[in-house]
C-alpha cells in the first residue's frame, strides 16, 4: 500500500466520473426503450446496495485493501487465488472501456488512425498519471470535475435552446409493464456501470475521514444514478427510441443535434474532450485497481514500476480482445455481464461479506 | 538500488574525508606581534590595493602599536575616518593605565557594533564582508568594529513588477537595505531574521525571514535544512538558491516564486510564508509557492475585489491562450474544418491557398520568428530598439503575409499568443508556457483536438504531482480547501477573506468578525429622514 490521503470530495468526484466514465457514450438500457431512464435508476438502487456491501467489508478491515482480506476471510491460498481473478477482471475492465473509446474516436473523427495509436496515446496518459500515485489522480480529478460539470450543464442548456426535446418520445411510460424494465435491471444496469464500483474497495483504506464515506459514497453514486438517467431520457427525447437503440454513441448524435443561433453548432468536439476526460479517469481507476492488488499480492514495494509493464499488457489486450467492434459489444453483453459480472461484482462481495460477518461475530461473541 | 547504495557510500566517504580535513586545519590563531599580523594579512590578501592597513599609535610606546585594516570601497570611510581613526588619534591613554585593547574596546571606538575576535577565519570573514579590523601589538585578538556600506543603488521603483496603485519601492542588491524595507512594513518582534553564509568561495549572505508564530514550524525547518545542505562555491543571485532547494528538478513550473515587491514580500510573510534573501540580488525568494500564486498580483489587494476577480479570470484565459491558442488553430485547419464558420473556413482556405506550407510549419516559422525578435529585444542595447521593431512589424506582419509564407490568420494567432504570454504577471510562468506552447503545437498537429487534450491531462496530472516545501501546487483548488478559495481565482473583499492559507500557516483567522463595512440602514425608500452618518445638502 502507497502513503496516501483521500478526501471526501475527491472520493466523490472520483465516483462520479468513474460511474459517467463510459457509461454516458453507450446506448445504456436501450432494451428498456422509452423506460430507459427508469432501468438506469433501478440499477443505481442495485449501486447503492453494492457499495454498502462494500463499506460494510471495509469497516471489518479499514486498514487493509481487499486482496489482503480476501487472503484473512478465505485462506492464504484460497484468497490469493480470488484476488488474483479480480486482478484480470480489473486489467480486462480497463481494456474493454479503452476499446469501447477508441472505437468511438474512429468512428467519429479519426476514420483512418489504426486503433492501436489512438489507444496507446491515451493509455501512456494513463500510466504516467497513475505511476504518480492516486492521490495526484484524486487531485488531477478535483481539477477536470468541475470544468466536466460545466460543459454538462452547458451542453443541456444548449440542447434545450434547440429546440430538440420532444416529451412524447418517452410516452407512454411502462408500455409493456415493470417486468422488461426489471430485467433490463438484473441483465444489465445492476452490473454495468452500478456493479463496477467494486474497484473503489481499493481506495477506501486511504480515505481521511471514514466515518463520512458512506454518505458521500451513496450521495456520489445517487448523483451518478440521476445523471446518467437524465442523459438517457435526453437522448431518447431527441433521438426517438429506435434511433437510440440503434445508435452506437446515442450522446453523440444528440450533440451534433444542436444548432442554436446559426453559430453554436458542430459540437463534437465538446463532446470528445469531456468523453476523453472521463475515460481516463474510468481507465485510470480500473488500471489502479489492478495494479495496486498486485503490488500487494506479490509484496512488491514500488507499485509504479508495475504501471508500464501492466499497462502494456492492457493496451495489447485492448485491442486484441476482439476484432471488430460488433464482436466485441456481443462479448461484452452476451458473456461479460451474462456470466462474469454477477457472480465477480455481486456474488463473491455478498458472500465475503457473509463470511466477515460470520468470522467476527464468532471472535466477539466469547468476550 | 545499487547505484543508491553506491552513492550513499561515496556520501559517507566524503563526509568522513571533510571531519579529517577540519581536524587538520583548526583555524589559526592569530599570532602576538603587529607586524607578524599585518604581513600574514598582506600575503592572505596578495597585497591587494583596496586592503588598506593603517598603522596608528595609541600609547606610549614609540612606534606604532595599533592597526585598522579595512577593504576599501565596501566600507563606510566616512565612519572609519570619524569614529575609528581620528578618535584612536585624538586619545591619549594616561602610562601605565590598563592595557590597550581594553581602553580601545571600552573608550576609543565610537561605533555600535563591536566584536571581539581570536581566528583568521573569522578575521577574513568580517573583513572581507566589510568590517573593520583593529589589530594590537602583543595582544592574539583583535576587534571588528561593524563598517560596511560603500555605493549600493539607491531604491528605486522595480522594473519586473509594475503597478498603478501601490508602494514605488523595489529591492536592491544590499541585504540590510532589503530586510529593512520588509521591517518598516511589519513592525513586529515576531518578525524573524536568520542569517547563514553559503558558498565556499563567495561566503554570500542568505538570510531566511518569516514571522514566528504565522508561520508553521516545520516548513520553516524545511526551509532552513535544505539551504543548510547547500554545497556550492559561489551564490551569485537568488536563482542558484532555487534551483538547490526546490522540490522538483524536472519541470518548466518554477516552485518558488521571486519578487522585487516588499510589499509583496510583507503580504507573503503574512501568510505564513519564509522569505529567503540573499545578498546582491533585489529578488527575494519566496516558499512555498502555490500555481495560483502567480496569477496574482499585489495590485489585485489594492483595488477593488470585483474588479480583481474579473482581471484573475482575464489572467487565466491569458494562460490558456499563451499555451493552446496556436495548437487550436493547428488542430482546427488540419482536422476539424468542421467547427469553423462556412463563411470564415472559406476565407482561411483563401488565404491559405497560396501558403506551400501545412499549418503546423506555417506557425512554427511565426513562432520561432517571433520568439527570435523577443530574445533580440531584451538582448539588443538600447540604442538600436526603434530599429528591431521595425524590422519586427514589416518582416513578421506584412512582408512574410506578401511573401506567401504564412497567413494573414497566423499572423493573428501568433500576435494574441505573444500579447497573453507579456499579459501573464509572474515572468517564471510566462516563459514556461512559452515552452510548452511547442509540444502543444506537435500534438495538435499530429492528432489534433486529441492531442491537444491529451496535452491537457498531462499538463494536469504534472502540475498536480508538483509539490512546493510539501505544499501540493495546486491548493487551494485541488485538493480543494474551500475556506481558502476567497483569495484564488476569485479574490474576495478584504472583510471576507477571514483566513490563511490552511497548509502553510498557523494561526488561520486574520480578519474579525463583523468587518464588512455597514453603513446606516435604512436608507432609500424607507426613512425620508437622514441619518446618522449622511452628509447630504441639508
Amino acid at each position: 500500500m502507497e502513503k496516501a490521503n483521500i478526501s471526501l470530495y475527491q472520493l466523490f468526484v472520483l465516483i462520479l466520473l468513474f460511474e459517467l466514465g463510459s457509461a454516458i457514450l453507450v446506448p445504456l438500457a436501450s432494451d428498456a426503450k422509452q423506460d430507459a431512464w427508469l432501468a438506469i435508476l433501478f440499477g443505481m438502487a442495485g449501486g447503492l446496495f453494492l457499495f454498502w456491501v462494500h463499506y460494510r467489508l471495509f469497516l471489518y478491515y479499514p486498514e487493509l485493501v481487499p486482496p489482503q482480506y480476501m487472503q484473512k476471510l478465505l485462506g492464504k491460498i484460497a484468497g490469493t487465488l480470488l484476488a488474483f481473478c479480480y486482478i484480470i477482471l480489473f486489467m480486462y475492465s480497463a481494456a474493454r472501456v479503452l476499446r469501447d473509446f477508441g472505437e468511438m474516436l474512429l468512428t467519429f473523427a479519426y476514420l483512418e488512425t489504426p486503433l492501436f495509436i489512438v489507444n496507446a496515446l491515451l493509455m501512456l496518459v494513463i500510466i504516467y498519471a497513475v505511476s504518480k500515485g492516486i492521490e495526484v489522480v484524486a487531485r488531477t480529478g478535483e481539477l477536470f470535475f468541475l470544468f466536466i460539470y460545466f460543459l454538462a450543464i452547458t451542453g443541456f442548456i444548449l440542447i434545450l435552446f434547440s429546440g430538440l426535446i420532444d416529451v412524447n418520445n418517452l410516452k407512454p411510460i411502462l408500455e409493456r409493464g415493470i417486468l422488461p424494465v426489471v430485467r433490463v435491471f438484473y441483465t444489465q444496469t445492476l452490473y454495468f456501470p452500478f456493479g463496477e464500483i467494486i474497484v473503489f474497495s481499493m481506495i477506501f483504506p486511504y480515505i481521511a475521514n471514514k466515518k463520512k464515506a458512506k454518505k458521500v459514497g451513496l450521495f456520489a453514486i445517487g448523483l451518478s444514478g440521476i445523471n446518467l438517467a437524465i442523459t438517457m431520457a435526453i437522448n431518447i427525447g431527441v433521438l426517438g427510441v429506435d434511433l437510440t437503440a440503434r445508435s452506437q454513441f446515442p450522446l453523440l448524435s444528440t450533440i451534433q443535434g444542436i444548432q442554436v443561433a446559426e453559430f453554436l453548432e458542430r459540437l463534437d468536439v465538446f463532446f470528445m474532450i469531456s468523453t476523453v476526460i472521463c475515460i481516463f479517469f474510468k481507465v485510470s481507476i480500473y488500471f489502479y485497481a489492478a495494479v495496486a492488488s498486485t503490488a500487494v499480492i506479490f509484496k512488491i514495494k514500488e507499485p509504479s514500476r508495475l504501471t508500464y509493464p501492466m499497462g502494456m499488457v492492457i493496451l495489447f489486450m485492448s485491442v486484441t480482445i476482439a476484432s471488430s467492434y460488433a464482436e466485441h459489444l456481443k462479448e461484452g453483453l452476451e458473456f461479460v455481464t451474462r456470466y462474469v459480472h454477477p457472480f465477480f461484482l455481486i456474488l463473491i462481495p455478498t458472500l465475503l461479506l457473509g463470511i466477515a460477518f460470520l468470522k467476527n461475530r464468532k471472535k466477539k461473541s466469547p468476550q | 538500488m545499487s547505484l543508491f547504495s553506491l552513492s550513499k557510500k561515496i556520501k559517507k566517504l566524503k563526509q568522513l574525508k571533510k571531519q579529517a580535513q577540519q581536524n587538520q586545519q583548526p583555524s589559526k590563531a592569530i599570532p602576538s606581534s603587529l607586524l607578524d599580523q599585518i604581513n600574514s594579512i598582506k600575503e592572505k590578501t596578495g597585497n591587494s590595493i583596496d586592503v588598506v592597513i593603517r598603522k596608528l599609535q595609541l600609547g606610549d610606546s614609540k612606534g606604532p602599536d595599533t592597526a585598522v585594516v579595512f577593504v576599501e570601497g565596501i566600507s563606510d570611510s566616512k565612519a572609519i575616518n570619524d569614529f575609528l581613526i581620528e578618535s584612536i588619534m585624538n586619545n591619549h591613554p594616561s602610562p601605565n593605565s590598563r592595557p590597550i585593547y581594553d581602553i580601545l574596546f571600552e573608550k576609543v571606538v565610537a561605533l555600535g557594533d563591536v566584536k571581539e575576535i581570536k581566528d583568521w577565519d573569522n578575521l577574513y570573514l568580517s573583513l572581507m564582508s566589510g568590517e573593520s579590523i583593529i589589530l594590537v601589538d602583543g595582544e592574539k585578538r583583535a576587534l571588528s568594529a561593524s563598517t560596511r556600506g560603500g555605493e549600493q543603488r539607491s531604491i528605486e521603483e522595480p522594473g519586473s513588477q509594475v503597478t498603478v496603485r501601490g508602494p514605488r519601492d523595489g529591492f536592491t542588491e544590499s541585504i540590510r537595505t532589503n530586510t529593512a524595507l520588509i521591517r518598516r512594513r511589519i513592525q513586529n518582534p515576531d518578525l524573524w531574521l536568520e542569517n547563514m553564509k553559503i558558498g565556499s568561495v563567495t561566503k554570500t549572505d542568505v538570510s531566511i525571514m518569516y514571522i514566528k508564530g504565522i508561520a508553521k514550524d516545520e516548513i520553516v525547518e524545511e526551509v532552513r535544512n535544505r539551504l543548510k545542505r547547500i554545497e556550492i562555491d559561489s551564490i551569485l543571485e537568488s536563482g542558484y538558491i532555487e534551483q538547490l532547494i526546490e522540490d522538483q528538478a524536472f519541470t518548466t513550473f518554477p516552485t518558488l516564486y521571486h519578487t522585487e515587491r516588499p510589499d509583496m514580500v510583507a503580504g507573503n510573510l503574512l501568510e505564513g510564508r519564509v522569505a529567503i534573501i540573499v545578498n546582491g540580488t533585489p529578488f527575494v525568494l519566496i516558499a512555498p509557492a502555490v500555481f495560483i500564486q502567480f496569477f496574482q498580483s499585489v495590485e489585485d489587494y489594492y483595488g477593488r475585489a470585483d474588479i480583481a476577480t474579473a482581471l484573475r479570470f482575464l489572467r487565466i484565459l491569458i494562460f490558456f491562450i499563451s499555451i493552446i491558442a496556436p495548437a487550436a488553430y493547428i488542430a482546427v485547419t488540419t482536422f476539424h474544418q468542421e467547427m469553423i464558420p462556412t463563411q470564415l473556413l472559406v476565407a482561411i482556405a483563401a488565404q491559405r491557398e497560396a501558403v506551400p506550407f501545412p499549418a503546423l510549419v506555417e506557425a512554427l516559422i511565426m513562432e520561432v520568428a517571433f520568439e527570435i525578435l523577443r530574445e533580440a529585444g531584451i538582448r539588443m542595447p538600447r540604442a538600436v530598439g526603434s530599429a528591431i521593431s521595425i524590422v519586427g512589424a514589416l518582416v513578421i506582419g506584412q512582408a512574410a503575409v506578401q511573401a506567401g509564407i504564412v497567413s494573414p490568420a497566423m499572423v493573428i494567432i501568433v500576435a494574441i499568443t505573444a500579447i497573453a504570454n507579456f499579459a501573464t504577471p509572474a515572468f517564471a510562468v510566462a516563459i514556461s508556457a512559452r515552452l510548452i506552447r511547442f509540444g502543444f503545437m506537435f500534438a495538435a498537429a499530429t492528432f489534433g483536438f486529441y492531442g491537444i487534450i491529451l496535452g491537457v491531462i498531462i499538463l494536469a496530472v504534472h502540475l498536480c504531482s508538483l509539490r512546493s516545501f510539501g505544499v501540493p501546487y495546486l491548493t487551494p483548488i485541488a485538493p480543494l480547501i474551500p475556506a481558502n478559495l476567497g483569495d484564488t481565482i476569485v479574490r474576495l473583499p478584504m472583510w471576507a477573506q477571514k483566513k490563511r492559507p490552511r497548509l502553510f500557516s498557523n494561526k488561520e483567522t486574520r480578519v474579525g468578525d463583523n468587518q464588512k463595512p455597514q453603513p446606516p440602514e435604512g436608507r432609500g425608500m424607507v426613512n425620508d429622514t437622514l441619518e446618522k452618518g449622511d452628509q447630504d445638502e441639508q
